[in-house]
């Protein structure tokens, strides 16, 4: 399980940050900029008014946007991430119900070897369909995606869709039949974490962040349920699922691990109902600095977290 | 101290679930009810208001409606529900095998008393 | 050092070692046979393997390293072919291996449908990683399953493989899944849920053949229906596999007997797993699995344990479907139940309690708070208490009410509230927050409840949850079982598409588990009505004139009338009637005012003998006993009658056969005179035809009964197809819409006479509409149920059984 750790690759994700709105601006409310200080910089002093920019657009769209290039585009600080070697970013918009939490932004930078991708799926006449995505060098697997569609209960995004329940898929490439197996196997893709997408229009979108063994999201990925007609209060959550490339299995069918609001950074998300990202974070397991929690709505309760963690 | 006895009075497929069969005996008939969850009672067949017959009433839970006049009747204890008073006899009835028995005494029971 | 040979690497049997180990490393020697070629894994855990959200080696439960630090001789891959007890050895194909103590994990087998085809490529059974690897093997974005089997491992299994990308369709026996483990109403529950995710399931499914040349093509069922299927997988059951144990010579009952410490018949031979029978019972769940595990443990170590049967518990493995069951939760004498739902949130909670005692639970939707009801069952807790709200969960503190508005606020935005002007729900939530918020602004501005009004409920109670102010209706619920009334529950079952009494009951958040005499004749009428195709009568939902197809008289005989088509008989039939009279002692003939003959006072078990004699003369029921069409009165028309105007006898025969056997919310009866004198009284009748010169005068929701009153005229038309159209017409928005129990008079003057003419004579489509709808119905419902239930169903009409003659004896 412990192979294949400590590569020397650059992260699938450089950048992960988070724009909480204050009255109708985004301001930046920390993130973790992996040492891009100059970057870091400016974007402490940038904010975005709702539709302006990346994050404010997604506050206006009420939905994830994906931004491939940023050169002649609406993303305002172009210069800075051209100067920190950034090409790509996704923003992750939480409501709960009608009120925006945050806005959560990972930036990404684009080379010939790092494979993974990030992708949203939304509903039409009934399928899931590629809504747009970010898949780094993984060309051909995204030119398969964007003529792939999922009905209900099917594959990750279908799964998820039906369920309402963020998913993680072990082996997207290998003997699992995974729906785009063929094509993720070749690209190195080999964990798929799908998420529900809380969107304040009632309509159905999915996210799934799918990593690869060479230049991977997160070498740890926990999923939390965090409802109370499951979990019996308001106040904690129970590990689900998780996959850890140092622990193994996180999961347990007897001993699911629990937490309470304000305990470690999953307690942080579940008490502040805000996302989190942080670099050097104290109190992570053995082997990591830096994590991502991110709250999974369902009206206006946090009903799963999500975290990954490298 | 006499051992119970158990008397076979039909298989218990029979009966419709929520329904209800008919036993005759020299004393007049029983009524056998399947509930929703595949219990069944047996109880004196003639409803305490005006002997209305029970095995022809709408079960619902573990009571039935008499067709008369619409007295609901506990299937576990007999009586009457509601603002109703009155009482019908009811013998311990259990299935095995798939037969339904009832205790030997619903075939005694003016006998007795 | 003793020796202790182990055959099976199953989860008892490497909890059992576990426990070994751990009090006593050097206790024994011991070595592992296995004939899958592996050693120990979560076996219940196979299904998010299959689905891939696990991987296989996250469920592998001992690992090479850990046999090799115990010192585990493992001989995977070897089958044990015979045990011979005498000399205390095991042996496999490579030899003779011998033994102080011996420990049988054999575990189980599938159980197999012996069904035509069942060996067949392609059909794989859901016990092991090598079916787990065929099933993956088999699974395509465009392959076809068939899961034969609605337990919980045949729905994990289902929706593992939906989750791969298959076409997956579960057939299940029963009526409603995991029958064992849940309820009516949780099964209701978790077949929408994996409905939901794109599995078909079919309940009351047996299967007769699986087909195909060379590999599995399709299954076919017992009522003919034909499923294509690339792969079977059957998930029906297990027995326990106990060859070994048996040919070894060891007491068996359905499985291989032991004793509480787990010992067999020979107390150097153990044996723990679903090859075991305790105190007659079997094993497939994994707790029991675990208290046996080390039980044998401290047996092989000298110590003292017992096994003692526990209380059980269920979950299913699915993601996002959440349900528990635990305890014995049927019903029986001395037992009450506390039903709670909540149709917004899709939940379900059904505590069964006796003598202040929890025996059993079952939720759906809402799983927090089950082991902590778990506790309650397996202690025997007093919860006297806490009874009154022992349903809200440990943390209830006072509070949470039920909320009756939880149906409407659950309706999708799109549901229609309004059927007359075809105004959806967030029409009117939107211009309630457009500033409407009363009943007279929202009908000026959606037209909402501006027509027949009989969503006017729905309408308020929508104002309600949207405002959060009291617009309670001021009508009153149809029972104690609900707060909704019978025009809200017929809007509901068209605007959510509710196709069963469960589906009622469970999305309209009904506070009983199944209903009262009160409401269950009513929905099972709006179900039928408004569902023909897809929804089952049911007879026992039925009050018993209905039931038995005769009026139940006061001593508890019946009446049987036959129908006489427009009041027109002959010879024969009156012969038929008296010979049946005679032969059955009826004490009372009567001619009715409908224009028949009625004979009263036959016994239950009789009457489906009478029956049958009176269909041998060509006659079929009069439905004098339904709320559905009763008699066509007439005159004799111009066949004979001077004043005659038109053939009113031959109108109403043909308006009779067109009507009868349709039930509808109350009795319906019909007359045709053949001029304005109106012998045949048409102008008191529900629907009344006169005839004139120059036609037909078509009167509707007329009365003569506790109510004296003449019919209002619908039309007039010139021809007969016409009058017969709009009849029926009529007919069939009455039984669409008026309440159950409202004769036509009285649900015309609810919903007003133009509300009723627009729809039936000035809008020709909907008129045609109407006909059609209830020609489909009548598809399904115009058919005699005296010959239906003379020929198989005369077993209802009599006795289960006579002791009168024994007992005399």
């Amino acid at each position: 399980m412990d192979t294949a750790v400590e590569q020397a690759t650059r992260p699938f994700i450089e950048v992960t940050e988070i724009w909480r709105p204050e009255g109708d601006t985004l301001v930046q409310a920390g993130g973790n900029y992996g040492g891009l200080d100059a970057f870091e910089a400016i974007s402490g002093h940038t904010s975005f008014k709702k539709g302006e920019g990346l994050p404010g657009k997604a506050w206006a769209e009420g939905r994830p946007v994906v931004l491939k290039a940023f050169d002649g585009s609406y993303f305002k600080r172009t210069e800075a991430a051209k100067e920190a070697g950034l090409t790509a970013a996704v923003a992750i918009p939480v409501f709960a119900g009608e009120e925006l939490k945050a806005v959560l932004v990972v930036l990404c930078s684009d080379d010939d070897i790092r494979t993974g991708a990030i992708e949203l799926w939304s509903e039409k006449d009934g399928y899931l369909m590629l809504d747009d995505g970010y898949y780094g060098a993984a060309k051909h697997f995204e030119w398969v995606s964007q003529h792939t569609h999922f009905p209900k209960g099917q594959g990750l995004p279908g799964g998820v869709w039906a369920s309402q329940t963020p998913i993680l898929m072990r082996d997207l490439g290998s003997g699992y039949r995974f729906i785009r197996s063929e094509s993720a196997g070749k690209a190195g893709l080999t964990t798929g974490l799908g998420l529900p997408i809380a969107r304040p229009d009632g309509e159905n979108s999915v996210l799934t962040l799918l990593s690869a063994r060479g230049t991977p999201i997160a070498h740890r990925f926990e999923i939390w349920d965090a409802r109370a007609a499951k979990v019996g209060s308001a106040n904690s959550a129970v590990m689900i699922d998780g996959i850890c490339d140092r622990e193994g299995p996180l999961w347990s069918e007897d001993n699911p691990r629990r937490i309470s609001a304000w305990q470690g950074p999953i307690g942080q998300v579940l008490g502040s109902g805000l996302p989190v990202a942080q670099k050097s974070a104290p109190g992570l397991p053995a082997g990591y600095s830096d994590v991502v929690g991110l709250p999974i709505y369902r009206g206006s309760a946090i009903a799963h977290i999500v975290a990954w963690y490298s | 101290m006499m051992t119970t006895d158990w008397i076979d009075v039909g298989a218990f497929d029979a009966i419709p679930a929520r329904g209800a069969r008919m036993v005759r005996t020299p004393q007049g008939c029983i009524a056998v009810f399947r509930t929703a969850t595949d219990e069944v009672f047996a109880l004196d067949n003639a409803c305490p208001h005006k002997k209305g017959p029970l095995a022809d009433g709408i079960v619902h839970g573990n009571k039935v409606t008499c067709p008369l006049h619409n007295w609901v009747i506990s299937l576990e204890t007999g009586l009457a529900q509601g603002a109703d008073e009155g009482a019908v006899e009811t013998y311990p009835a259990r299935v095995e095998n798939g037969r339904i028995l009832i205790e030997a005494a619903f075939l005694k029971r003016q006998a007795a008393e | 050092m003793q020796k202790l040979v182990v055959i099976g690497a199953g989860m008892a049997s490497g909890r059992m070692l576990e426990h070994m180990f751990e009090a006593d490393p050097q206790a024994y020697e011991v070595t592992l046979f296995n004939a899958e070629p592996r050693g120990n894994y979560n076996r219940i855990m196979l299904s998010p393997v299959l689905s891939g959200e696990k991987s296989y080696e996250e469920i592998v439960t001992h690992d090479d390293a850990w046999y090799a630090d115990n010192a585990v001789t493992c001989r995977f891959g070897e089958r044990i072919t015979g045990i011979d007890r005498d000399r205390k050895v095991v042996i496999s194909e490579k030899g003779e291996t011998p033994y102080d103590k011996l420990v049988i994990g054999t575990g189980s087998a599938p159980f197999i449908i012996p069904c035509p085809g069942h060996d067949l490529p392609g059909v794989v059974a859901f016990r092991d990683l090598e079916d787990v690897d065929a099933m993956k093997t088999a699974a395509g974005s465009d392959g076809r399953a068939v899961v034969i089997g609605g337990g919980l491992l045949g729905l994990e299994a289902a929706a593992a493989l939906r989750l791969q990308g298959m076409e997956v369709t579960v057939l299940h026996l029963m009526g409603h899944l995991m029958e064992r483990q849940l309820d009516e109403a949780a099964g209701y529950l978790l077949k929408k849920d994996l409905e939901g995710r794109g599995i078909t399931v079919l309940t009351g499914a047996s299967t007769k053949a699986i087909m195909g040349e060379g590999r599995v093509e399709k299954v076919v069922l017992e009522d003919g229906t034909v499923i294509p299927a690339d792969i079977v997988v059957m998930a029906v059951g297990i027995r326990p596999s106990v060859a070994l144990g048996q040919a070894a010579g060891l007491e068996m009952g359905r499985a291989i007997k032991v004793d509480a410490q787990m010992v067999t018949s020979d107390p150097d031979v153990l044996a723990v797993g679903e090859c075991v029978e305790f105190d007659g019972n079997l094993f497939g769940l994994v707790a029991p699995l675990y208290d046996q595990a080390r039980v044998a443990a401290k047996t092989l170590l000298g110590e003292d344990d017992v096994f003692r049967m526990r209380e059980l518990s269920t979950k299913l493995k699915v993601t996002g479907c959440d349900l528990f069951s635990a305890g014995d939760f049927a019903d029986g004498e001395g037992r009450e139940d506390i039903v709670f739902r909540d149709p917004g949130r899709g939940i379900y909670k059904r505590l069964v309690i006796e003598d202040d005692v929890v025996l059993g639970a079952v939720f759906y939707g809402d799983t927090a708070d089950s082991n902590w009801y778990f506790g309650l069952i397996k202690d025997k807790t007093d919860i006297s208490e806490m009874r009154d709200t022992l349903i809200f969960g440990p943390a209830y503190q006072g509070g949470a009410q039920v909320d009756p508005m939880a149906a409407v606020a659950a309706l999708p935005p799109d549901a229609e509230i309004c059927g007359c002007n075809g105004v959806c729900k967030s029409t009117i939530t939107e211009a309630i927050g457009a500033g409407a918020t009363d009943l007279g602004s929202l009908r000026a501005t959606t037209k909402a409840s501006a027509s027949c009004g009989t969503c006017t409920g729905l309408v308020e109670q929508l104002l309600a949850v949207t405002l959060g102010e009291d617009f309670r209706s001021k009508e009153a619920g149809i029972c104690g079982c609900t707060d909704l009334t019978h025009e809200e529950v017929r809007r509901l079952i068209k605007a959510r598409e509710l196709k069963s009494q469960t589906a009622v009951w469970q999305e309209l958040g009904w506070k009983t588990v199944d209903g009262c005499h009160v409401c269950r004749p009513a929905i099972n009428f709006y179900l039928l009505a408004d569902w023909p195709l897809e929804y089952q009568d049911d007879l026992q939902s039925r009050f018993i004139n209905e039931r038995k197809h005769a009026n139940i008289q006061k001593d508890g005989t019946f009446s049987v009338m036959p129908r006489m088509w427009g009041g027109i008989t002959n010879p024969a039939e009156l012969r038929a009637i008296a010979d049946a009279a005679d032969k059955y002692n009826v004490p009372t003939v009567k001619v009715t005012g409908g224009q028949r003959i009625d004979l009263l006072g036959v016994k239950s078990e009789d009457l489906p003998h009478i029956w049958a004699d009176l269909n041998a003369a060509g006659m079929v029921s009069g439905h004098a006993y339904s709320k559905g069409l009763r008699t066509v009165k007439t005159c004799v028309g111009t066949d004979h009658c001077r004043f005659g105007t038109q053939d009113s006898t031959g109108l109403g025969i043909k308006l009779e056969k067109a009507l009868w056997g349709s039930w509808t919310p109350h009795k319906v009866k019909l007359a045709v005179s053949g001029c304005p004198r109106n012998c045949a009284e048409a102008t008191c009748k529900d629907v009344g035809v006169i005839c004139v010169d120059s036609g037909y005068q078509i009167g509707v929701a007329g009365a003569a009964g506790m109510d004296v009153k003449e019919t209002e005229r619908l039309a007039d038309v010139p021809t007969e197809q016409e009058a017969i159209d709009l009849t029926i017409a009529f007919v069939q928005l009455y039984r669409e819409n008026a309440k159950y129990l409202d004769r036509p008079y009285k649900w015309v003057a609810k919903v007003g006479l133009d509300w009723v003419k627009e729809r039936v004579v000035h809008d020709l489509d909907n008129r045609a509409a109407l006909i059609e709808r209830f020609a489909i119905s009548q598809s399904v419902y115009q058919k005699d149920p005296w010959a239906e239930h003379a020929a198989t169903k005369t077993d209802a009409y009599t006795p289960l059984s006579d002791f009168r003659l024994e007992a005399a004896e």
